[in-house]
């Protein structure tokens, strides 16, 4: 493999010195595709999620530019681009966001849930998945990608339309179900029986709803704790604990992704302020390497002939997320333009699919779900956002008054 | 005028109005402090006709453009205008009191009528701080009041 590379070979010798030299080119290089690839999106108005994740199909096994040294450092990168992207999420919102969230859409939340979940899980059974892995398929459609929506509604500037409120509140719930989606799953990922499933199952529920609790109590005692004055400070006490946190939550099966997210939840005020400010630059070097780690671990050969199911699951559920949105914001008495914009801005998937069909990757529970997913979500982030962006057009003919 | 207030998880909260002349306005109030106003069509409230992004420091602008002035010269006018209302400013002390904590902690609103409308720190203003608010020891703190609540207060404050 490592012919693609003749000059560094010679140049970077024998021994450590070599082989921390190949490190740094190779991260380097994935840096800098990343970059490239970033402002073509940017270019196109596009997301980079998608564009990410094509990097690293085009990288590592069956791509062009291999990487091998590097592969280690990218894998915790990701794992840490994973607890990064749910801690931020956790940020963006305050206790009281989820409370009034869950109070006012649950129902819309529960209808979300099952019309986009059940595709997913057929499409499984139907491939002859084993229903935990279907399980997984359904998490990938459910959850639509917060990343790209919010971007895009400020983007397009529709932050203060009367739809918007219907969208975020629909995601917000998404989010919480994906608090208690991902420790069961990661129970049953272990392969438990069904009792010890079930069983192990309530346990992780009852340790997430434990910690919402602790969460919302703990806020003040917890933010004071971390702040300081000191950028350099603060950084280093936040991400130590996010980490630790994380690492403890992954422990006891309720994966450091929610384990992350819980914090976030739990940082509230000035210091929730100044992490928001401080972050995001981490996050999106981080979140890079997820994306790429994903992609890496993916033969581009192997997307092949998953693309046809994938196509038409992304066109089933982009049908639902559009029922769905449109009924949640007929219910919340917006008129006809804006039940479509929410319609259609909901149909993005992103970061999340990926993070949910990665755990069933790494746990090699089922060999297409990988590729599947890829296909998905590169066909519905990109084809999402442009949905979003038509939906602005949207204007309804009226008669005149 | 009706304000309609609405919450939008993870940016902040959205205002809507309906002015006399029939327009309908909603204005997004940012966490960060920046601003939105957006401008619906006359029959159509799901259609925007524009939109306007503002920065905290344009919206602080536009504030006084539209009739608002700098708090404190505010203040005083109304100090002149109303008879045993109370206006002090009160050093937050390096520990005790309520330095570290946040507003909602001292209750002051509930025990004693006062009400905190400011706080200066250093250089910077916080006018109309939220329950949340946490206090910072050297911070100045504008508490308004009738003039027992506003002692009351401030021993709160101070500790």
């Amino acid at each position: 493999m490592h012919t693609a590379f003749p000059l560094l070979w010679s140049a970077g010798g024998t021994g450590d010195a070599g082989h921390s030299a190949t490190i740094l080119i190779e991260l380097g290089i994935v840096l800098l595709v990343l970059g490239a690839l970033g402002r073509v999106a940017q270019w196109w108005g596009l997301p980079t999620i998608p564009l990410y994740l094509l990097g690293g199909l085009v990288m590592g096994q069956g791509g062009f530019i291999p990487i091998d040294a590097g592969e280690d450092f990218i894998a915790v990168g990701a794992q840490i681009g994973v607890v990064l992207l749910l801690l931020l999420l956790g940020l963006e919102y305050s206790p009281q966001d989820l409370r009034t969230g869950l109070r006012s859409t649950w129902k819309a939340g529960l209808l979300d849930l099952v019309l986009n979940g059940a595709p997913g899980f057929a499409l499984g059974i139907l491939l002859g998945w084993s229903p935990t892995a279907s399980l997984l398929l359904a998490g990938v459609t459910y959850i639509s990608s917060s990343g790209i929506i919010a971007r895009l509604l400020d983007d397009l500037g529709r932050v203060g339309n009367r739809e918007t409120p219907v969208i975020l509140s629909l995601l917000v719930m998404e989010d919480i179900v994906m608090a208690v989606f991902l420790p069961l799953v990661a129970v049953l990922l272990v392969g438990a029986s069904v009792a010890e499933g079930a069983i192990a199952a309530a346990v992780a529920i009852g340790a997430v709803a434990v910690a919402f609790v602790v969460a919302f109590r703990l806020s003040a005692v917890v933010s004071k704790a971390v702040h300081s004055r000191s950028r350099e400070l603060l950084l280093l006490t936040t991400l130590g604990l996010t980490f630790v946190v994380a690492g403890f939550a992954e422990a006891v099966q309720v994966s450091a992704a929610v384990g992350a997210f819980l914090l976030g939840l739990t940082l509230s005020g000035q210091v929730a302020d100044e992490v928001r400010g401080l972050l995001p630059p981490l996050r999106d070097v981080f979140g890079g390497f997820f994306f790429v780690f994903f992609g890496l671990q993916i033969d581009p050969a192997t997307l092949v002939p998953v693309f046809i199911p994938a196509l038409g699951l992304a066109i089933v559920t982009a049908g639902t997320k559009l029922a769905t949105g449109y009924s949640a914001a007929r219910t919340a008495g917006v008129g006809q333009a804006g039940r479509w914009r929410a319609g259609l801005s909901l149909i993005p998937r992103g970061e999340f699919s990926i993070v949910i069909a990665g755990l069933g990757v790494s746990a090699g529970l089922q060999e297409n779900i990988g590729p599947l997913a890829a296909a998905y979500v590169l066909i519905l982030a990109v084809t999402g956002s442009i949905a979003m962006r038509l939906a602005s057009k949207i204007r309804i003919a009226r008669t005149a008054p | 005028m009706d304000l309609f207030e609405t919450p939008l998880p993870g940016i902040g909260t959205r205002y809507e109005f309906t002015t006399d002349h029939n327009d309908h306005v909603c204005v997004v109030v940012r966490r960060d402090g920046a601003r939105d106003i957006v401008l619906f069509d006359h029959d159509d409230p799901d259609s925007t006709r524009g939109s306007v992004e503002l920065s905290p420091h344009e919206a602080g602008n536009l504030a006084e453009l539209l009739g608002g002035t700098s708090i404190t010269a505010r203040l005083d006018e109304l100090k002149h205008q109303v008879e045993g209302l109370e206006i002090v400013w009160v050093t937050m002390p390096q520990s005790g009191g309520l330095t570290g904590k946040t507003i909602a902690d001292g209750k002051i609103r509930t025990t004693t009528s006062a009400s905190v409308v400011a706080v200066i720190r250093e250089e910077e203003a916080f006018p109309g701080p939220q329950p949340d608010f946490t206090f910072a020891p050297g911070d100045t703190v504008l508490v308004i009041g009738g003039s027992e609540a506003v002692s009351a207060a401030s021993s709160i404050l101070t500790g």
